[in-house]
């Protein structure tokens, strides 16, 4: 094998997610020529992919079972193989060093920029990295690292700086005594899990620039304990990174939806059992994990980052999921639309609203709305990049009540807004099937719980029903009277409240 | 839990307490401040909060700020009840117990947003607690009664917790203190008196959610089973009936026949025969081989059935 992918000039590549690789291996004892596995292109309804390419030609198999890809494998050996017979074709230059496209659904939907070594490049192989142009920006100058980081804004609820300029962050920890760190909080979330992936090199990059440019001597990635193969690959890729003066460490937390939140992050970095919100300010840019300055950024954040230091226009990853055949995280420019997303899936049934913003995402009847934090703050919209999709079966009254109930369960228990409020607004919602709708007292409570709440999950876990009263309080009415419009709540008005 | 990230100088005393809860950052300012509250110029030192200065003059607001607790430095501000936000131009609505004395801040606490944000979640605190104050040991001595009654609580939004089936036995076990956990508002002082100023390592926080209670390193299940030496810190500083001497836990009630504060409760756990030594036995057995590791406290799974 060559010492890096590109330099091959016949070789299959495999992107399945699954852990038993069975498809990689049906392959490799069928043909004599290289096989590689890559990581996931971001679309399971493709997988278990294979790609030949051959004479600056790419050729797409999508779904294959082990027999068909070990069939493939076999007739290419012995030279039958009629690569017209593929789903897709492309052709390219031969050291193409990004996937190369074809006009295959839903491949070709939104933007490549972040994502477009995913399905390409061996995830945790340096050279593979290297050849296709990374680790230019740990090379470049501070400056240039710095009027990135001024110029992204922190994504996902992970990131201490969501939706706000990561730069600010950075000259804190600059100014502020100690020796600073670097957190890469990758807890939970579909889109950083698949970076970490397939593309782990590059939000690794991102942390050792911030590293570099805030002089930190520590990285920690951190991410949860059930995400096995991201952490096999991220541990893989971590004794591969260039030789810096930064330590990289991996660290896990545990598979609850909290221990996502940044200061919760620390807490488990530095060992704690239970997981609870530490006060701010100061925030941890300035006192973080054992009381050193303390950056804490997605891979999804430090991947924008790496991009904006080239020159790149800005991106966001989204995962669609929810009533949907298959799951699908795609790239959206920062200037398209959400409804692009939709575009990614084919919805089951039919398309009622979506649920914008992962757990505690806003309810809303139409995608057409820019993905950039002014535009879904405006309405009201979560920047988490999950977006559930809610068919017509979907009793909104139902699906807010879910939610209000797994913030009641799920909450780390530290302020009295989250922890009690979130008791009260579950009690509110489930006495509107007992007839009682009080919209003025769910809205003062939800005021209340979004300005004093200690950290994002109990402001945000305000937005799913804010949201819902907003868009659909004809459906809380219908309730009220006893009525659920799509059949779902079937359950006769009760009198005792679930404690 | 994995972590190849650790630190090497932290003394084994203090790495063995385990109190459940988050290495909080130093609050207060960085340099001395002047600011105004409701229009009143105030100038404070260094490390100081907004709530200093909002305690430095007369508000026209009630500011109820029911888990601060000023009287040791040890001791908070673990800013938790929400019952101290005050409007600032600059940063919105702060609870005003942890929030730095920033120079120059125009602070206000009769902005609507904020008596409405206090006035709610002093609901929600009553909303969790046993408010049968007649049969309580505190009655009249009680911070949360105090602070129900400066801000003119007639009728708690949310109601009280009165529910026999919901409230948690009392736990009488230990022949010094007594634990009515119904009556616990969660400010943690308990806890940081026991670990942060006697350095006891006994009392903890546990659970999350509805379940978050304070309980005890050991994993014992009553006091008589902890590791507690009867120091009684914790009941000093505990705001409500939640931790009290047991000598005197009837000593505030009123005299109503037949109706004191346990069978108000229900059920309560009672101390055993030998249990007659202020040191409990388990600090007696054996104080030096507590290892200090509290067990993963198994978080409240979302109920899987149906909604509603
Ligand atoms: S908002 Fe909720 S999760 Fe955050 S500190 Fe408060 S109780 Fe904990
Ligand atoms: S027992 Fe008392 S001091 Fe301890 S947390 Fe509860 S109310 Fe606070
Ligand atoms: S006094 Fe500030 S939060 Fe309790």
């Amino acid at each position: 094998m060559a010492e890096h992918i590109l330099s091959e000039s016949v070789v299959l590549r495999i992107a399945e997610s699954t852990p038993e690789q069975e498809v990689l291996k049906a392959v490799a004892s069928a043909t004599s020529i290289p096989v590689v596995k890559v990581g996931t292109t971001g679309y399971p309804v493709l997988e278990p992919l294979v790609l030949l390419t051959k004479n600056g030609q790419t050729a797409f198999y999508t779904s294959c079972s082990p027999e068909e890809a070990a069939e493939i494998a076999t007739t290419l050996d012995n030279g039958n193989l009629r690569i017209e017979d593929a789903d897709a074709i492309v052709e390219h230059p031969p050291e193409r060093p990004y996937l190369p496209v074809p006009d295959l659904w839903p491949l070709q939907t939104g933007a490549r920029t972040v994502l477009r070594r995913c399905g390409w490049l061996r995830p945790t192989h340096p050279e593979d990295y290297r050849i296709s142009g990374g680790f230019e920006t740990v090379d470049s100058d501070t400056d240039t690292v710095m009027s990135a980081a001024h110029s992204v804004t922190g994504r996902g609820w992970g990131d201490a700086m969501t939706n706000t300029p990561v730069g600010t962050s950075w000259n804190r920890s600059i100014d502020a005594d100690g020796d600073p760190a670097v957190v890469v909080n990758a807890h939970g979330s579909p889109g950083d899990r698949l970076l970490l992936e397939s593309v782990p090199f590059l939000p690794l990059e991102g942390a050792l620039a911030a590293a570099q440019a805030v002089d930190a001597s520590d990285i920690i990635v951190y991410l949860s304990e059930a995400d096995e193969q991201a952490l096999e690959c991220v541990t893989a890729t971590v004794e591969n990174l260039p030789t810096t003066d930064t330590m990289v460490h991996v660290v896990t937390g545990p598979d609850e939806y909290r221990a996502a939140e940044p200061t919760m992050a620390l807490e488990a970095i530095e060992g704690s059992q239970r997981l609870e919100a530490r006060l701010r300010p100061p925030t941890p840019d300035i006192e973080g994990v054992y009381s050193r300055p303390t950056l804490i950024h997605t891979p999804r954040t430090l991947a924008q980052i790496v991009h904006a230091a080239s020159g790149a226009s800005p991106t966001r990853i989204v995962t669609v999921r929810g009533d949907v055949q298959h799951e699908a995280t795609i790239e959206i420019p920062e200037d398209g639309s959400l409804a692009t997303a939709r575009t990614a899936v084919t919805v089951d049934g039919v398309f009622k609203g979506a649920c914008v913003g992962g757990q505690f995402g806003g309810l809303t009847p139409d995608l057409d709305i820019a993905p950039t934090p002014n535009a879904l703050d405006a309405a009201d919209l979560g920047t988490e990049g999950i977006i559930s999709i809610l068919n017509e079966d979907r009793c909104l009254v139902a699906h807010v009540g879910e939610q209000s109930r797994f913030a009641r369960d799920e909450n780390c228990g530290r302020c009295v807004p989250c922890r009690e409020g979130t008791v009260q607004l579950t009690k509110l919602l489930r006495e509107v099937y007992d007839g009682s709708f009080r919209p003025d007292d769910i809205e003062e409570l939800l005021r209340v719980m979004q300005s004093s709440s200690m950290c994002a999950f109990g402001r945000d876990a305000t937005r799913p029903v804010a949201t819902g009263l907003d868009h659909f309080e004809d459906e809380f009415v219908a309730h009220a009277d006893g009525r659920c419009p799509t059949g779902t709540c079937t359950t006769e008005p009760q009198h005792e409240v679930p404690q | 839990m994995s972590s190849e990230f650790a630190r090497d100088d932290v003394p084994p005393l203090t790495e063995a307490i385990q109190p459940g809860t988050a290495t909080d950052p130093t609050v207060g300012s960085t340099d001395a401040a002047t600011l105004t509250v409701d229009g009143h110029e105030v100038t404070l030192e260094a490390g100081a909060t907004l709530l200093d200065a909002v305690t430095a003059v007369d508000t026209n607001e009630d500011v109820p700020a029911l888990c601060s607790y000023d009287r040791e430095d040890n001791i908070g501000p673990r800013s938790e009840c929400r019952t101290c936000m005050v409007k600032t131009d600059e940063h919105g609505l702060v609870p005003s117990c942890s929030f730095p004395a920033e120079d120059g801040l125009n602070v206000r606490t009769d902005a609507v947003a904020a008596t409405e944000a206090r006035d709610v979640n002093l609901d929600l605190v009553l909303s969790n607690h046993n408010l049968r104050c007649t049969t309580c040991g505190k009655n009249g001595r009680c911070e949360l009664q105090d602070a129900a009654i400066a801000n003119d609580v007639a009728e708690p939004r949310y109601g009280v917790l009165d529910n026999r089936g919901a409230y948690e036995p009392i736990d009488d076990s230990s022949s010094f203190i007594q634990i009515d956990r119904n009556k616990c508002i969660l400010c943690n002082r308990c806890v940081e008196a026991c670990n942060d100023v006697q350095v006891e390592g006994v009392l903890r926080l546990e659970g999350n959610g509805q379940d978050t209670r304070i309980g005890f390193q050991n994993d014992a299940e009553t006091m008589a089973d902890s590791t507690c030496v009867s120091c009684g810190h914790c009941v000093t500083v505990c705001p409500t009936g939640s931790l009290v001497e047991t000598g005197i836990v009837d000593a505030a009630t009123l005299p109503v026949p037949g109706f004191t504060q346990k069978n108000s409760i229900g059920r309560s756990i009672e101390p055993s025969d030998e249990n007659t030594e202020l040191m409990t036995p388990m600090k007696q057995d054996d104080w030096s081989e507590k290892d200090g590791q509290t067990s993963t406290e198994a978080a409240t799974e979302s109920e899987s059935e149906d909604w509603p």
